[in-house]
């Protein structure tokens, strides 16, 4: 009997001291909200274990008398809601305690009691995006947390996403709203549509599309790449000069369009659950896109033919398009004005892109200097694509998301230099690469790929 | 007045007939559950049957059930420990004509477990820092012709010791203080519920004409590894191994979606919290291949195939047609020492299901303790048919 007891203290007091946490020695706290139009309902489960319960009930009982008082209910509730951090949109907000319920002071000491507490938060409307935060600081240092919402029983309420972290001590919540209120006929019509869009999540679908490919960096490096050689005209196996503005801004325009098509069409079908493709060889085939349009833009692998092979990587990139779609769990007929969303997201994100670099890509392609920035680019995009085979492919950690989604992060400022070395470059006679005579002592560029330099003064147009 | 024997045969042959009919009256899972809970109920004393006996739509004896020892949580109904050899008989035919063979066994097996736990540990918890062992809850002995003293081959595991505190001589676990009820009458047409249960244990099966419905169903294990008869017993094994193998047969992408980032310490839709549906979460199984989806069914069928084979199929069935609106999430070590369960948490939920298994840390080995939930969030209880 003594031995045991030896041995329950000693557990306990390595239970105390350990990093790692036990039931035993946790407090749960389990919430569960559910969101309403103008207000969240949460309701709380608090289960001290044994090993913290009189630390709990001391907490309650704060004079000792072995009861907990409708009083001392109340003032621990209130205690436990003030050591929420709850914000609505960004904005503070204020909990207002419903109920309590408390067990018996001894079923609490035992470890099985369970206290009760709701209470309501209220939502002010604001737009149709909306997310609300959940902190909970009560007794972090002993506590386990369970945070869940349940489905929204109002249909105008689509749960978007929810966050955690380790603990769940942290938790947001995503969601998108649509008022039910309004009376003219025009805005009862509108408010109809807008509610069946809504519960598409149109909105927020067209924000994914963009947000997949400003953050899937792969597919805009796809793209890039294979736009680095459209102003150009191929001669045998190199890079001869510049096609002309108008060759280059139809090629731009073929290629974007040819990407867009194959992409459309397997998002489609993938979506519409008509073919289905395993998640990783995708990823990994998305990423020798990018070494094939790279390997391209250094030596014409299928020079005129780049439409053709958009459209056929753009059956591939369409494919994990889709699976980030289908993580939504939308219905197969939401998913139609889903797919609709998403894919004008994404093509707005990517003409933003080419609209970003155009200028640059169509004024350097006439000077000498376009050379570095086709090469540099390539080997860019090969480095990139080799890495994420290797990782994609054996598991290989390494730099390349880091280094490229840091390049992505600063897109904009890269954007930006890059037309202001263009607009330099084609505005310095030295640089212009097709001046009226050729002086023998013109520089040749630091990087030339062609054993045969007089090509590239072949096709000036 | 002359009989031919002419007439006798004829006579003899209509008797023939006519009691072939009776014996050949359709011999369904319901008429063989129903005819298990009428010998039953005719082998209580009267004071027992009362206690017994529930109103079908009794929502408070509905919601009488726990994970937790039957000393914490009253059950209705009456215990096994109550009952003479014979009624107990009846009791555990009962509950064995309402399952599956499979499921029957896996009842068992948890009983057994309790056994074991109440063997080992039984009445000596760990205390807490809190003082003062709490007041015994219950003075009853083991009943007469009880089995006592611990099973064979019982092991001695320090996880195995229950976490609370509770009255001596072992009144808080073992397979004598499982309950039994019957809510409403027993029928082949009309619905009416059994509820099973104690430690780690809650069935509640409801039988509607043909039907049969498990939801909501706990069970649980501690210890979920022990040796019985020289044999190696686990009676959530296969809920462990099934759940692992799918995780190992996803892909690294899919995993990505599966495995959560965070920690769940334990179910979320437990006890008393029946009519929830919950946001769900985790990897859906249309991005799932066919086979992972099949070994997803697997799963599933762990808990779907407790019941009764006919109630089994029609579930089954149900459960296949919502697979592509399935989803499982997975949160803890993606790992399990050989021969032993998982010490992850993980969840499977679809249109009509709710699947949790939730090991429990409780100063041990997490793989020693689990408790897990069955719903149909749209029909415990049978709630979804009686709206029919």
């Amino acid at each position: 009997m003594r031995s045991k007891l030896v041995a329950a203290a000693a557990i306990l007091l390595s239970l105390c001291a350990a990093a790692f946490a036990h039931r035993l020695d946790e407090y749960l706290q389990a919430t569960i909200l559910s969101v309403e139009q103008d207000h969240v309902l949460a309701s709380m489960r608090l289960i001290p274990g044994v090993a913290v319960s009189s630390r709990i009930i001391a907490s309650i009982d704060t004079n000792g008398d072995g009861v907990f008082s409708e009083a001392e209910q109340q003032a621990y509730a209130q205690r436990v809601l003030r050591d929420l951090s709850i914000t609505v949109d960004g904005r503070r907000a204020r909990p207002t305690l419903l109920s309590e319920s408390f067990p018996s002071l001894e079923d609490l000491r035992q470890g099985f009691g369970e206290i009760h507490i709701e209470f309501t938060v209220d939502l002010r409307r604001s737009g149709h995006e909306r997310k609300i935060v959940l902190e909970n600081h009560h007794q972090n240092a002993i506590s386990a947390y369970l945070v869940n919402c349940l489905v929204p029983s109002d249909p105008h309420i689509r749960i978007l996403a929810q966050n955690r972290n380790e603990t769940q001590s942290f938790y947001q919540l995503d969601y998108t709203q649509l008022s039910a209120s309004s009376n003219s006929f025009f805005s009862r019509v509108w408010s109809s549509l807008r509610s069946w869009t809504n519960s598409v999540g149109v909105a927020s679908l067209f924000r994914l599309g963009m947000r997949h490919i400003a953050e899937g960096t792969d597919h805009l490096l796809f793209l890039l790449a294979l736009l680095l050689p459209a102003p150009l005209l191929a001669a045998g196996s190199h890079w001869a000069g510049f096609a002309g503005t108008r060759h280059s801004l139809l090629q731009i325009l073929r290629v974007v369009t040819a990407f867009t098509i194959g992409h459309s069409i397997t998002l489609a079908l993938a979506a519409l659950d008509f073919v289905r493709a395993p998640g990783r060889p995708i990823e990994v085939l998305i990423a020798v896109s990018i070494l094939v349009s790279a390997i391209h833009a250094l030596r014409p692998l299928f020079p005129g033919s780049e439409a053709i092979i958009a459209a056929f990587f753009g059956l591939i990139h369409g494919l994990a398009f889709a699976a980030t779609l289908s993580q939504l769990g939308l219905g197969r007929w939401e998913r139609v004005a889903g797919i609709l969303s998403f894919n004008l997201g994404i093509e707005t994100m990517q003409l933003l892109a080419v609209a970003a670099i155009l200028p640059s890509l169509v004024l350097m392609s006439r000077t000498r200097s376009y050379a570095i920035l086709r090469i540099a680019g390539a080997l860019f995009a090969s480095f990139a694509s080799l890495g994420w085979i290797a990782e994609r492919l054996l598991g290989v950690r390494n730099l390349v998301d880091t280094v490229v989604d840091s390049a992505a992060h600063h897109g904009l400022w890269i954007a930006g230099a890059l037309l202001l070395v263009s607009l330099v470059s084609s505005s310095l006679p030295k640089f212009r690469r097709y001046p009226s005579t050729l002086p023998s002592h013109e520089p040749r560029p630091l990087l030339r790929l062609s054993s045969h330099p007089l090509h590239d003064d072949i096709s000036h147009s | 007045m002359h009989i031919s024997a002419n007439k006798i045969i004829g006579v003899a042959a209509l008797a023939l007939i006519g009691s072939s009919f009776t014996v050949s009256r359709p011999d369904t899972a319901t008429s063989r559950i129903v005819t298990a809970a009428n010998n039953f109920l005719s082998s209580l004393e009267e004071k027992q049957r009362q206690s017994v006996l529930y109103a079908f739509d009794d929502e408070k004896q509905r919601a009488t059930w726990s994970n937790l020892p039957t000393s914490f949580v009253p059950r209705g109904g009456i215990p096994l420990k109550d009952m003479n050899p014979s009624q107990r008989s009846a009791a555990m035919a009962l509950v064995s004509a309402a399952l599956s063979a499979k499921g029957f066994e896996k009842v068992q097996q948890i009983m057994e477990g309790d056994e074991v736990l109440k063997a080992t540990d039984g009445g000596q918890p760990p205390r807490g820092n809190n003082g003062n062992p709490p007041p015994p809850t219950d003075r009853n002995g083991p009943p007469p012709g009880a089995p006592t003293g611990p099973p064979p081959g019982q092991q001695g595991n320090g996880a195995n010791r229950p976490p609370f505190g509770g009255p001596p001589n072992g009144a808080m676990f073992g397979k004598d203080l499982y309950y039994i009820s019957i809510l409403g009458k027993p029928s082949e047409k009309d619905p009416w519920l059994i509820q099973f249960g104690g430690h780690h244990l809650a069935l509640n099966i409801t039988i509607a004409g043909d039907r049969g419905i498990l939801t909501p169903t706990l069970t649980g294990a501690q210890p979920a590894l022990f040796t019985s008869n020289g044999k190696t017993v686990r009676p959530l094994g296969p809920e462990s191994d099934k759940a692992l193998a799918l995780l190992n047969a996803l892909d690294e992408s899919q995993k990505k979606q599966a495995i959560l980032s965070f920690r769940l310490a334990d179910l979320v839709l437990g006890p008393g919290q029946d009519g929830k549906t919950i946001q769900p979460e985790g990897l859906k199984a249309s991005s799932m291949n066919e086979r992972q989806r099949a070994m997803l069914l697997d799963v599933i069928s762990q808990w779907a195939g407790i019941i009764h084979e006919s109630a089994a199929a029609t579930r089954m069935a149900e459960l296949k047609a919502d697979i592509n609106e399935t989803w499982f999430a997975w949160s803890g070590p993606t790992t399990a020492a050989p021969g032993k369960n998982i010490s992850a948490y993980y969840r499977i939920q679809g249109p009509h299901l709710v699947i949790e298994y939730a090991p429990q840390t409780l100063g041990g080995d997490p793989s020693l303790h689990v408790h897990t939930m069955y719903r149909d969030p749209t029909n415990d209880y049978g709630r979804g048919l009686a709206a029919k």
